[in-house]
């Protein structure tokens, strides 16, 4: 059977089950729940273990802990309550629940998973309100907030990780933690979660977790240090609780089954229970025991890692091999596969972070940011794409889904026409997913910064967009998110922020601008904050890492990881195959347009002089009219993303600097760090807290999102690609997102994908010869006028998909703030690749901050 | 503040009392305090609120189990240095100091009592632009402030504020 079979690559005669359908109307209703099971345990058996008294706490303790926990869960196999939101409140819901996957994250059909170890706490004083709180609430029992209240969270107020980190850091570090909190300058996101990572399935799926035992008992038996063999013994502790919670659900389908009167329902209990007491413990042998490997892998990926951007890899190449057997021995039919599929990213999707208020207000709408892969090229290069790869995408069509976070790969030397088209027409029907990647760019990233080739090629998506090898890649892609512009600002005000006071001298002294004779003079002064900001957040991403090796190792991460069993060693002490740490640059379009402004209108022009452009900014270009226009003006003043040779080089300089600025530093895993260019909604959270900056932003705008240009000043698609296209990937190994709109207009659906899929191939080939092409690019599909009515009328477009940066999101959970921003996006029109004009949108009525 | 001979007295007479007849105590003696959770904010917003917690401490044994086995010393402090006060758990007990006690395990500086009350009650944005906006800066373990701050809610509900 040959990769490719389907005559349809599109499916589009499947249609999902009515069983299915109804499930995940009742998902689209449910409002998360926390869920205090977690939690709960974990305390209980931390204080039983006296681990709260410890300095160190060894992977041996954590996983003898966890082991009791998976031992412990309740058995959940198909849920039946919810609550829903009604003008009154929350109210409960009942229905029918159908899945071929027992299990899941927390016991709620929708949960949210409770880390006290880590920002959980956040939640305490919100604990009575959070069911009403009008930005996405979550259910809340009052025998839950007690339990909390009293039995979980005074236990941990010296024990998260942010506060360990506190009392064990130096005076400098809690100087550096009292700017961590200003959110000003970056988030250094350790004391919420490492997570972003890829675990390695294939042994679980193709060996079974009783060989993985063996593996490590092996290796305990002939380990000579000690240490070793605590940590080898770890292995086997986690893996048997895994093994010890699918023989739970076992039994619990089978006393379900005995018990059911409903024929069809008995009969799909007994095969849940038949499935459950052979894998994970033993290899797969059909489609569906390898997808319910992963499921219950990663459900105990879960109990250990927040859940924040953890990724599944490349599931249709895992799988591939179980779908094809199946397939050819008549045991499963394509519609089927879709199917098992469907019901498995409905599974993925059963939780949502934990996010206090605050944190729904700055940054909110995100899910877990679950990432899935599908093809691109295999190990040798050769063309990976699978009629599993045409399954994935689907069910992702009928699912239209924020979780899992479906990533395509294609390859413009190696993969047809018809795949590309294909991906393209997907993204006009979700309206925002698949984010394509461009392998031949990622692969010239990932070995610039350390990958050799074979492990290159084998990469997946981590959380937004970030590349990294399938399985064996520990990169904390989402380390440390970094405001670009406040380097920008220090360098405008010598050392000074206009958020803290002109008084305030906050970092060194990099030379009054007003006294620079050359813009090259001013980029100095730029590189130096820039460098200051960058060694602040560095140094305390090594704090936190540092207290992350102290007290929390993972153990089930690292049993499922490549690397750990050969090295011995946890992946949080540098165990996995490749290390890394990573950081999302926020704000590059906004810095290039901004450096490139000072350029030509004081030192290549003379129109105005730095002074009176610091006042300018002062006075938020209030009585400089002329100025603002001038600046907004792309074909007066140059805007990185109109192909236009100045603008573009101030942004390469920049994203070289940045690398440069990285280069030589090593984390404590022994890893390198790597910039990036996505933003999540951390672009519009950034940009309220800065004055305005010199390209015409006035103060508290939103920065650029992404990679992208800014809007309203790329009149042509085609440039605003050239110029990304330029920058160089070996710059870019954290992934970036081009954030782009089009307009679906004319009515002609298959020219609209004809042209869609020649705007993307053009982006993917520019100066392909020399950097590779465009990387990544990411779409939003949706009128303007719906985007419109959906702010007006959140209920009719309660399933409306959109692309933040990076993330998919579902529309209404947007603050006001980020919703302006995806609606005032340049906005191209397909049918003649020009932007399409529109009024700023208004931001909502009391939705200003700052 | 009650002094200790009242706080002791309460404390003896209130477990004969049914929990809603502690709360409606509560309710009833910390009108003044209420009036601030409505919003109509005064100068005297913190001693009113660090009276009712004390209060309810010495009234409610659902509210003083908040704080039993609990140790921390909270400072806050004006801006500009006009009020500062403490506040210590020990012992399943709170004192309140009027000046800033050394060392404290978290130190508020805030510039006004509404910025205070938007920071620690406010249901909406105003404690994220109490933060965003410089009015109010924390110094110290953020877990105490987010226990506080339950325990500031959890007493405007039984004030039926909430």
């Amino acid at each position: 059977m040959s990769a490719v079979t389907l005559d349809d690559l599109s499916l589009r005669d499947i249609q999902l089950s009515p069983p299915l359908a109804a499930l995940r109307e009742a998902y689209f209703r449910a409002v998360p729940e926390v869920c205090t099971e977690r939690p709960a345990l974990i305390t209980r058996f931390s204080l039983e273990a006296g681990l709260f008294q410890r300095d160190r706490i060894t992977a041996l303790d954590k996983a003898r802990l966890y082991r009791r926990v998976l031992e412990n869960r309740a058995p959940v196999l198909w849920h039946t309550r919810a609550h829903k939101r009604t003008a009154d409140g929350l109210e409960e819901f009942t229905f029918v629940d159908s899945s071929p996957f027992a299990g899941s994250t927390t016991t709620r059909f929708k949960g949210v998973p409770i880390y006290p170890e880590f920002l959980a706490l956040g939640l305490w004083p919100e604990l009575w309100t959070i069911s009403r709180r009008k930005a996405n609430p979550y259910y809340i029992s009052e025998d839950q907030v007690r339990t909390l209240n009293f039995d979980v969270f005074p236990h941990w107020l010296d024990h998260s990780i942010a506060e360990l980190a506190r009392a064990r850091g130096a005076d400098e570090d809690r100087r550096r933690m009292q700017l961590l909190q200003k959110f000003v300058f970056f988030l250094v996101s350790k004391p919420n979660c490492i997570s972003h990572t890829i675990p390695d399935f294939s042994r679980a799926v193709r060996e079974g977790l009783r060989a993985v035992i063996q593996d490590a008992q092996a290796h305990r038996d002939r380990a000579g240090d000690p240490a070793k063999k605590d940590f080898y013994q770890a292995l086997v502790e986690v893996l048997e609780g895994i093994i010890a919670y699918a023989r739970n659900l076992a039994g619990s389908a089978a006393a379900m089954s005995n018990r059911e009167t409903d024929p069809a329902r008995k009969a799909a209990l007994a095969e849940i229970a038949h499935i459950y007491r052979r894998v994970p413990e033993h290899p797969a042998e059909s489609f569906r025991e390898g997808l319910t490997t992963v499921w219950l892998c990663w459900t105990a990926v879960h109990l250990e890692n927040p859940n924040v951007g953890l990724s599944l890899g490349r599931l249709d190449q895992l799988l591939w091999d179980l779908y094809r057997r199946d397939i050819e021995a008549g045991a499963l039919t394509v519609e089927q596969a879709v199917e098992l599929v469907g019901y498995l990213w409905l599974k993925i999707g059963d939780h949502v972070p934990t996010v206090p208020n605050a944190g729904e207000q700055l940054f909110g709408g995100s899910g877990s940011n679950q990432a899935i892969t599908i093809g691109g090229v295999d190990a040798a290069g050769r063309d990976a794409v699978n009629d599993l790869t045409y399954v994935m995408l689907r069910a992702t069509e009928l699912m239209k889904l924020r979780d899992p976070n479906l990533n395509a790969r294609y390859h413009p030397e190696v993969h047809d026409g018809a795949y590309l088209r294909r991906l393209c027409e997907a993204n006009v029907t979700t309206g925002a997913t698949p984010a394509l990647h461009n392998d031949r760019a990622v692969i010239r990233a990932l070995t610039a910064s350390g990958h050799t080739l074979e492990q290159a090629r084998d990469y997946g998506v981590i959380g937004c967009v970030e590349p990294g090898s399938n399985g064996r890649f520990y990169g904390h892609s989402g380390a440390i998110l970094l405001n670009l512009p406040s380097a920008l600002e220090l360098a405008l005000f010598n050392g000074r922020h206009r958020h803290f006071g002109m008084d305030a001298q906050i970092s060194p002294e990099s030379g009054n601008p007003l006294t620079f004779g050359s813009f090259a003079q001013f980029k100095e002064a730029f590189r130096k904050q820039l460098s200051w900001v960058m060694d602040q957040a560095v140094a305390l991403n090594e704090l936190f890492g540092r207290i992350h090796q102290q007290v929390y190792p993972t153990p089930i991460l690292s049993a499922l990881f490549e690397g750990p069993m050969e090295k011995g060693q946890d992946v949080i002490d540098g165990g996995a195959a490749l290390n890394s740490s990573g950081i999302a640059i926020i704000g590059l379009a906004d810095v290039a347009d901004s450096l490139t402004a000072l350029e030509t209108l004081i030192y290549r022009e003379g129109r105005i002089d730095f002074a009176g452009f610091l006042d300018a900014l002062r006075k938020n270009y209030e009585g400089y009219d002329w100025l603002l226009t001038r600046l907004r003006d792309p074909h007066r003043t140059p805007r990185f993303g109109n192909d236009d040779s100045q603008a573009d080089a101030n942004a390469v300089w920049l994203v070289e600097t940045i690398e440069e600025s990285l280069r030589g530093k090593v984390n404590y895993r022994g890893g390198n760090y790597r910039p990036g260019y996505w933003t999540m909604t951390n672009h519009a959270g950034f940009g309220r807290l800065l004055g305005a900056t010199p390209n015409g932003r006035k103060a508290g705008e939103n920065f650029s999102s992404g990679i992208t240009p800014n809007s309203g000043v790329t009149p042509f698609l085609t440039s605003a690609l050239r110029s990304v296209a330029k920058l160089p990937p070996e710059c870019l190994a954290n992934g970036i997102a081009l954030n782009l709109k089009f307009t679906p207009d004319d009515g002609d659906r298959g020219r609209m994908i004809d042209n869609f899929t020649a705007a993307v191939r053009g982006y993917f080939d520019a100066d392909g010869d020399r950097s590779g092409g465009g990387m990544e690019i990411q779409f939003n599909v949706t009128s303007h006028r719906d985007f419109v009515e959906a702010v007006n009328d959140p209920s009719r477009y309660d399933q409306l998909l959109v692309r933040v940066s990076g993330y998919t999101a579902y529309f209404k959970d947007l603050n006001p703030e980020m919703q302006k921003e995806i609606i005032d996006r340049t906005e191209y029109r397909l049918s003649s690749g020009e932007a399409v004009l529109y009024e700023t949108f208004p931001l909502a009525k009391g939705a200003a901050h700052g | 503040m009650a002094n200790a001979f009242t706080r002791t007295t309460l404390r003896l007479v209130s477990p004969a009392l049914p929990g809603r007849a502690q709360d409606w105590l509560v309710r009833s003696l910390s009108q003044p305090l209420a009036q601030q959770f409505y919003g109509q904010i005064t100068d005297q917003f913190l001693e009113l609120l660090l009276r009712g917690m004390d209060l309810a401490f010495a009234l409610s044994r659902d509210y003083r189990r908040n704080i039993e086995g609990f140790r921390a010393t909270y400072v806050w402090k004006t801006r500009d240095g006009s009020l500062a006060c403490s506040a210590v758990f020990h012992d399943g007990n709170m004192t309140v100091d009027t000046q800033a006690r050394p060392n404290p395990d978290v130190l508020i500086t805030f510039k006004d009592a509404r910025a205070l009350w938007a920071f620690l009650l406010s249901e909406d944005q105003d404690a994220l632009d109490s933060i965003l906006a410089n009015t109010v800066e924390v110094e110290g373990n953020l877990n105490y402030i987010y226990k506080y701050g339950f325990l500031a809610r959890d007493l405007s509900k039984r004030l039926g504020v909430l």
